[in-house]
């Protein structure tokens, strides 16, 4: 018996010391255009997209074009769009250092350990070896950069995010666009005497809610604030975080969101919206083929406008500086990186943008003009031409900001703040205390 | 006594599924417990950090300790719905005369369900907006003040999460405790009735304790299965609203899958596994010196 247990010790030692030293070979990630001939084999994408959505549909087409001039090239796509599902079988497949050749992420503190540890091509390299980094919108690459300017990932999308209101409820209630975020809670008080829904938020993902928490710090002390507090330098406590936490439980107590928001998922809050029950609704252009097009609910369809996240007094940052991300950013595994992962990305990234604006959605790139839909409201034209006047300042969503465990306190301490569990104080202690806890471990 | 030869057969045929017991359960606790002593978030080196997740763990967590909780109390209403439930619906059918199999199996039917279609029906079942089917319920009979959304009321989701979890089965504990019920022999409580017992005293004086071994093993399935709860709770709040309806379990995924902090998760799963064991230790320890008694 002594024996057997010595045996399964021994067993338990050498497989964790084989895993832990699986890590080592990485090639150079600054070398982008490695020399060799092209030998055409299956590479894979994981990612994170609608299965059916563009991005996918327009990169399976140029991946069989590929494959015409190269026999034997496949791109294979295995794809979670659900994203925490995604992100826990991306940090599972890097820690057993078995990433495919290519793989999405946002530019997150866990991609950035990767990309210290040079498991991942340098994107601006790349981009300007292929002569296309100035095609691309600074604030499609802003977006995808770490602290540090670095740029590690290449954007597929560029979104804007407004929020969309119905104007005919607005109407009932008396009340008009908001000018500054602070008279959001008034008017969700006004909305609810009238028996209107003020704002309708999928609160199952989490994230949506996770992006209020983020606009007043953005106009109050702009985007350094989130870049601080991430890595323990700013706190909760100080003006701009306490100024997000009483806005947040106003918004609460003013009952903002619809009647048990935290278990209702994306459908459920798109629905509530277009079915005319919510006034508000705070989503990105990549809902515009539902929300500004004929698919969209006659009942509801001339009263749809949006507006951009409103100001404060005293704002440092412009009207026209807001959320605008280019989704999540596609890495280039630096260890499998070699000549044919290289010419099919020069092949691709070349051809993308006027495939992909053909469909109607603003390329991350400046170089092409996206077609407008046959069946699309004019509020489509509205929303891209949003597009064309944007500040240089960008509001970063905080999920990719965060390090994973404080980001996954905040969201669960967030929904307790807006149902009045606990009050702004304890919000504030106890997110400075997970900060001062996680936060060194990832940003040392 | 076996002879020489059949004993050797029987450990050959034994050592196979052994060995796969030992692969597939006794190496993966083997290596929590190591990584336990770690700092490693999957991709940084491993850093030895002795007792430091132990003592995080009971002393500087209070998520853990809400979590332990939350727990227990998922277990104790899973325990209630599935063995109590069982046992009554096991009792009513024996003095049933026709339809115990219809009934046998609508009651079953929920632990053939796939879990997540489970939980995306309960989350329908409990939601407020578009009204559910419970709250409507409440609409129809004059309880319209009890509405509420089930699943983001702080008071109310972890019963709600639990609930499911116990309904779904219910019905399978029924059929095990309905079998064992069956086999109490006729005469005995034949005899019984003669003397004058009732129907109660039939039930805890005879019935019971020629069940009693069926009880044990129910109850230490129905504990180990409650503890080790995870998917619908998962699927149905992720442990919110804020911790609410965490549960250990739970909230060990999240950090190892979330959070990537593989050697903290698996001091929490090396907790779990102590914990079940302790608990069917406890059961047997009870239930044994009842008997004995």
């Amino acid at each position: 018996m002594k024996n057997l247990f010595r045996a399964a010790a021994a067993a338990a030692v050498t497989a964790l010391a084989l895993t832990a030293c699986g890590g080592g070979n990485s090639t150079d990630p600054s070398n982008v255009s490695p020399a060799g001939e092209i030998k055409p084999r299956e590479i894979s994408w994981l990612l994170s997209r609608p299965a059916d959505g563009a991005v996918i549909n327009i990169m399976k087409k140029l991946a069989d074009d590929y494959a015409k001039e190269h026999p034997g090239f496949e791109l294979n796509l295995i794809t979670t769009p659900d994203r925490p599902s995604y992100i826990q079988k991306l940090e599972t497949l890097a820690a057993a250092n078995k990433l495919p050749e290519l793989f999405d992420t946002d530019a997150t503190p866990f991609a950035q350990q990767l990309a210290k540890q040079g498991k991942m091509v340098d994107a601006e390299k790349l981009l300007k070896t292929l002569d296309m980094y100035d095609d691309y919108r600074p604030a499609a690459l802003d977006y995808q950069r770490f602290d540090d300017g670095s740029l590690y990932m290449i954007p597929f999308q560029f979104e804007l995010e407004f929020i969309w209101y119905n104007k005919a409820l607005l109407e009932k209630a008396g009340v008009g666009v908001p000018k500054s975020l602070d008279d959001i809670p008034a008017m969700c008080t006004a909305l609810r005497q009238a028996g209107i829904t003020p704002i309708a938020i999928d609160g199952q993902d989490q994230w949506p809610l996770e992006r209020y928490v983020a606009y007043q710090p953005f106009r109050e002390a702009g985007p350094d604030f989130i870049q601080k507090l991430k890595k323990g330098e700013a706190k909760f406590s100080d003006p701009a975080g306490q100024k997000t936490a009483i806005w947040m439980a106003e918004l609460g107590k003013a009952k903002c969101f619809q009647d048990g928001f935290s278990a209702q998922g994306y459908s459920d809050a798109q629905n509530h919206f277009t079915s005319g029950q919510a006034a508000m609704y705070n989503i990105g252009t990549w809902e515009l083929p539902s929300l500004a097009t004929d698919k969209l609910n006659p009942a509801v369809r001339n009263d749809i406008d949006f507006f951009t996240l409103p100001t404060t007094e005293g704002s440092v940052t412009a009207a026209n500086e807001f959320v605008s991300p280019s989704g999540i950013g596609m890495a280039v595994n630096a260890r499998t990186y070699d000549p044919l992962v290289s010419d099919f990305l020069k092949f691709a990234l070349e051809k993308y943008p006027a495939e992909y604006a053909a469909t109607g959605a603003l390329s991350p790139t400046t170089d092409v003009e996206t077609a407008v839909p046959a069946n699309a409201t004019p509020l489509y034209q509205k929303a891209l031409d949003q597009a064309k006047d944007l500040g240089e300042k960008q509001a970063m969503p905080w999920d990719t900001q965060l390090d994973p465990t404080t980001n996954g306190r905040l969201q669960q301490e967030l929904v307790l703040l807006v149902q009045g569990e606990i009050t702004p104080q304890q919000f504030t202690d106890t997110m400075d205390k997970t900060i001062a806890q996680n936060a060194p471990k990832f940003f040392k | 006594m076996l002879p020489n030869r059949s004993r050797t057969s029987v450990l050959v045929f034994l050592l196979p599924p052994l060995l796969l017991y030992g692969a597939a359960v006794l190496f993966p606790i083997l290596q929590s417990l190591f990584l336990s002593f770690f700092s490693w978030n999957g991709i940084s080196d491993m850093e030895f950090v002795g007792l430091d997740n132990y003592v995080r763990m009971f002393f500087a967590d209070d998520i853990f300790w809400r979590a332990f909780l939350n727990a227990l109390i998922y277990l104790a209403i899973c325990l209630v719905l599935q063995l109590g439930g069982a046992l009554v619906v096991a009792s009513l059918l024996t003095s049933l005369r026709r339809g115990r199999e219809l009934i046998k199996t609508l009651y079953l039917l929920p632990a053939v369900i796939s879990t997540v279609a489970i939980a995306f029906l309960f989350v329908r079942i409990y939601s407020l907006e578009p009204v559910g089917l419970l709250n409507q319920l409440f609409q129809w009979v004059g309880l319209g003040a009890l509405e509420r959304p089930w699943l983001s009321d702080v008071n109310t989701v972890l019963a709600a999460v639990s609930a499911p979890e116990g309904w779904r089965f219910t019905g399978l504990y029924m059929l095990i405790i309905y079998a064992a019920l069956l086999a109490v022999p006729k005469e005995l409580e034949e005899a019984a009735v003669l003397d004058g017992a009732s129907r109660w005293t039939l039930f805890t004086r005879i019935r019971f304790p020629y069940i009693r071994p069926v009880w044990i093993t129910t109850t230490i399935m129905a504990t180990t299965y409650g503890l080790r709860g995870f998917d619908i709770p998962y699927l149905m709040t992720n442990g919110g609203p804020g911790q609410s309806s965490e549960l250990l379990t739970t909230y060990m995924y999240k950090t190892a899958f979330t959070s990537t902090d593989f050697g903290y998760a698996s001091t929490i799963s090396v907790f779990i596994v102590i914990e079940c064991l302790v608990a069917v230790g406890l059961i047997l320890f009870l239930l044994k010196r009842k008997a004995d008694s």
